[in-house]
């Protein structure tokens, strides 16, 4: 028991003591480059332990009730880990002062915590830890206009996340009598009023957080408004844990079929409403906010999957959708560094940065799905369990709304090799620059989705 | 080199030399045009061998690869050479060297971006005509658009932004449903054989009812009537083709149109028969009309790129119309019509392009070339004249095949009961021939012969190419005057397709035609 509680919960506990040492570190006033070393080298720590307990194939229980370390909480932990990795990897290397590594480790943690919790008592905790750091990261420079607004409507918004998901365990812990999240999936599959009501209060309050169609509001004002960094912490990892908390609740079973016809109006309007609204931006990081709605529209899409594939299908395209935004950031920043985020510093840029020009555009058309890429294989295995469940029809739409989402991202490769003008190229003061290291490994990540599509399949199927 | 690594090189080679080529030094960028012209050389004398290899009446998988990818959803690297996509192999792996050499000397040539998306091309489209797996087909169909789509944004003309754009989006909108169409197959194989396969062999033996293989059919054909073109969908082609630069259109007019004319006879009719049946009559109108209708355009252009774009709708017409009528002498003469036309529009406008480079924008004005550039105006005149069907070249060998076998198909019909209109559709077609005489030799009186206008000196032929343009030339003349030896290696494949199409073939071929009248309310 002790040793699980150690060894089951090694990434954790790398995290932790590496707030504690950040902390140590702040108070001497010592080591500020070493910040981005020490986050990555956790992080990768972290990765390594939980491949090694993949390869173990541990299970185990730390905190009985709570906190139970089964297949999908490696898997989930491992691509939450993976994605802060490239994110570190790739952020400027004398970037954030050692409160926003601390935060961006904390708001890490409470992802890890969402992947193990076992009974919504931890899940809820795991939320929270997740968005309160990162509601502090949006003001914490505040140097962008408008980061207080976006930041504020940010926060109001998860609270009335929170309070609708507690509102929902309430009713859940009555339909059930206990707080396990097993219990809560099996009285959901069994029907029942109250349950139902329960799933649902619970289901919007994830999507809030996850930006789903009714609930995106705060998306797009919270993505513009803060630094590119930090938008992408948004747009990867914390989609990316929310979207996996949903995994983690409703791991396989079918939902009631009430919920599924909702699930799915929810999606198909989440696509299209993203998608449409994201052809008329002009700014990178609200276009990713509205592209990130849509996105949030296909993983939720996975949702109306009754035939067992939902694990596989949301596990593969979170992880390729977190890495292929962060990689898409990345390269934005190095192609634009020190000036604001308009689609306008992409022009001409393969003429002057080819390889981060070519890069963005192969990422971009990933995020729009054309195949080869590893983003169209995400995108297949979800339409591919949806149409299986005998939704055709909305399968369609989806196809149509996708389609439409590719409008916005050609713009994109449009601009980046659009002839060059001259003379607007002068002495642009350059802010500092994103790293090559994250993209490489980015793209090595990417690499090793497309050549083995079937790697979580195979990792799940050796629980 | 056993085949099936053979088989696997011819696609692999151009991509893994577009990886090496991305290398090359920024400066130095002759290096990745000399690496490109040998990949491409490498991939002719792969392809060539497959071709001279490759017997149609023995075992038509005599290449065949299989390498397992995502096992779990039936998605395998699974490529082989049959009948059907015997010439467009060969078709590719010709006319990518030839157009890389036709603009060796010019900024295009000096590009390695240029280099780079050509050999990307070449393998996404070799990936296309030899997947045997409908996703991997998919998955290929739909790479080629983006070094396609980044050629006419960064080489192409004033309007290149509205080009690329209308070229990539129309395309994709055929996609969108064919994808689903795809899905759903699959879906249906996991259905009635309990996992998940997109083997084409494996689909084909699926029972689909009426709706899906009605649903799975019009996917298809709107993919390709999208891609071909056909005539309601084709508002991209003069666009696409106007604003992409002369070798890009050669590409695109000479091979990838080609794409929509395999899918039908790859796609469509063998995997929904009897949808395939009961549209055939009118899918032919349908062909019918984009003969005449862009015969009838062409007539009124008066620029040669918009001229060659619009005969170009008009000659895709004649493959559909040959797929459609279900006959062998059809079918042959649409696979015949895929290579003929391929090297003879591609051959138009690498010289357009030759044109272009020596006198810029003012080619449009050209008079009098014959007396200027005697070798130039020889070829083109060789373009033009198998354009227009001269007997001896490759146009009339296989537009004749094809109005040949509709003719027979047409006459059945009618003797059988089934309405003349079919009868009349292949009649207009026939002027169609006419017509094509009319707008291409008055094209060619206009720029070979008549008086000197202002333009300055167009320089002759040169040995580089006039190299180029020599394979080309064979291939027509080959094609116009054996086309036998040809036609044996494609003869299982056509075999194959035609029984397909009419029904399992159990009742001798001259009551296909029942089955024909009957085949709407077959499977209700």
């Amino acid at each position: 028991m002790a040793s699980d509680l150690f060894y089951g919960l090694v990434p954790e506990q790398l995290l932790l003591a590496l707030v504690v040492l950040l902390m140590i570190l702040e108070m001497a006033g010592w080591g500020k480059r070493l910040t981005r070393a020490l986050f990555c080298l956790a992080a990768a720590g972290g990765c390594a332990v939980l491949l090694w307990q993949i390869g173990q194939g541990y299970q185990g229980w730390p905190v009985p009730g709570q906190i139970h370390i089964d297949r999908i909480a490696l898997l989930g932990r491992l691509v939450i880990l993976g994605c802060a990795l490239v994110l570190g990897l790739s952020l400027p290397a004398g970037s954030g002062s050692f409160k926003s590594w601390m935060l961006l480790a904390c708001s890490l943690l409470g992802a890890l915590i969402i992947m193990d919790s076992a009974g919504f008592s931890s899940l809820f905790m795991g939320i929270e830890m997740l968005s309160l750091p990162a509601f502090a990261l949006m003001v914490h420079r505040l140097e962008i206009h408008g980061a207080a607004e976006g930041a504020f409507k940010y926060l109001l918004l998860s609270a009335v996340a929170s309070a609708l998901i507690l509102f929902g365990l309430s009713l859940a812990y009555g339909a059930t009598g206990s707080l396990a999240i097993a219990d809560f999936t099996a009285a959901l599959a069994t029907g029942g009023a109250l349950s139902l009501a329960a799933g649902a209060l619970v289901l919007s309050g994830l999507f809030l957080k996850a930006a789903v169609f009714p609930f995106h509001g705060w998306a797009p004002d919270a993505y513009a408004g803060a630094p590119l960094e930090v938008t992408a912490f948004l747009a990867s990892v914390i989609k990316a844990a929310v979207v996996l908390a949903l995994v983690r609740i409703l791991p396989g079973a079918p939902l009631p079929a009430d919920m599924v016809s909702g699930v799915i109006c929810l999606a198909l309007l989440s696509i299209f409403y993203g998608n449409i609204t994201a052809i008329g931006q002009s700014a990178f990081k609200r276009l990713l906010a509205y592209s990130s709605i849509a996105h949030a529209g296909y993983m939720v899409f996975a949702l109306a999957d009754s035939t067992g594939g939902r694990q596989e299908a949301l596990l593969y395209y979170v992880a390729v959708y977190a890495v292929t935004t962060v990689v898409a950031c990345a390269c934005f920043g190095q192609l634009c560094r020190g000036r604001s985020d308009e689609l306008e510093a992409l022009d001409g840029a393969f003429a002057r940065r080819p390889g981060a020009a070519v890069l963005l555009g192969l990422c971009v058309l990933s995020l729009a799905g054309i195949p080869p890429l590893p983003g169209f294989l995400a995108k297949l295995f979800i339409f591919k369990s949806v149409i299986a469940s005998g939704h055709l029809l909305a399968a369609v739409l989806a196809f149509f709304g996708s389609y439409l989402g590719v409008v916005y991202y050609l713009g994109i490769v449009y601009r980046l090799f659009r002839p060059l003008q001259p003379a607007v190229e002068g002495k642009q003061p350059l802010g500092q620059r994103w790293a090559w290291g994250g993209m490489i490994f980015g793209c090595l990540v990417l690499g090793l989705f497309l050549a083995v599509p079937g790697v979580f399949r195979w990792l799940l199927g050796g629980a | 080199m056993s085949d099936a690594t053979m088989l696997l090189l011819v696609c692999l080679v151009p991509l893994a030399g577009a990886l090496i080529a991305t290398l090359a030094p920024r400066g130095a960028s002759s290096l990745a045009r000399h690496w490109a012209a040998v990949v491409m050389a490498a991939t002719l004398v792969l392809a060539g061998a497959l071709f001279t290899g490759f017997d149609g009446a023995a075992d038509p998988r005599l290449f065949e690869v299989k390498l397992r990818w995502i096992d779990a959803l039936g998605v395998n690297l699974h490529f082989a050479l049959d009948g059907l996509n015997l010439y467009l192999v060969l078709l590719t792996a010709l006319l990518f060297p030839v157009v890389l050499g036709s603009c060796w000397r010019n900024a295009l040539g000096a590009s390695r971006l240029f280099a780079v998306l050509l050999l990307l091309l070449e393998g996404s489209l070799l990936g296309t005509f030899l997947a045997q797996n409908l996703m991997l087909f998919f998955i290929f169909w739909e790479a080629v658009l983006i070094p396609m789509f980044i050629l006419i944004l960064v080489f192409g003309g004033l309007r290149s932004r509205q080009g690329a754009q209308a070229f990539f989006l129309y395309t994709l909108a055929g996609s969108v449903l064919l994808l689903a169409a795809v899905i759903l197959l699959g879906v249906e194989c996991w259905r009635q054989t309990g996992r998940w396969d997109f083997a084409f062999d494996v689909l084909q033996t699926l029972q689909l009812g009426w709706q899906s293989e009605l649903f799975v059919f019009a996917a298809i054909v709107l993919a390709c009537a999208i891609k071909c073109p056909l005539v309601p969908f084709h508002s991209w082609l003069p666009l696409a083709y106007g604003q992409a630069p002369p070798p890009a259109t050669a590409l695109m007019a000479g091979v990838m149109s080609k794409m929509g004319a395999f899918a039908l006879l790859k796609l469509a009719i063998p995997l929904c028969p009897r949808a395939a049946a009961a549209a055939a009559p009118y899918l032919v109108l349908l062909a019918v009309a984009s003969i005449l209708y862009g015969a009838v355009l062409a007539l009124r252009q008066e620029e040669f790129k918009s001229l060659v774009a619009y005969s170009s709708l008009s000659h895709m017409g004649y493959i559909v119309l040959g797929v459609f009528s279900f006959e062998p002498n059809a079918l042959h003469g649409a696979l015949l019509q895929i290579l003929s036309h391929g090297v003879a529009v591609a051959g138009l406008f690498v010289v357009l392009g030759l044109l272009e480079e020596r006198l810029g924008g003012a080619y449009r004005q050209l008079r009098s070339l014959s007396s200027m550039a005697p070798r130039l105006a020889v070829v083109l005149m060789l373009f033009i004249l198998t354009s227009v069907a001269l007997p001896l070249t490759s146009g009339f060998t296989s537009e004749f095949l094809i109005l040949f076998g509709a003719f027979q198909r047409s006459l059945s019909l009618w003797i059988d009961g089934a309405g003349g209109l079919q009868l009349v559709a292949v009649i207009l077609a026939c002027s169609g021939m006419v017509l094509g005489a009319g707008y291409m030799l008055r094209f060619a009186r206009a720029i070979l012969f008549g008086t000197p206008g202002q333009q300055g000196p167009c320089a002759d032929l040169n040995l580089r190419e006039a190299l180029v343009v020599t394979p080309l030339l064979l291939l027509i003349l080959w094609v116009g005057i054996f086309p036998l030896g040809l036609m044996e290696k494609t003869g299982g494949a056509v075999q194959a397709v035609n029984s397909r199409a009419n029904g399992a073939q159990t009742a001798p071929l001259a009551s296909t035609s029942t089955f024909f009248v009957t085949g709407g309310s077959h499977g209700q």
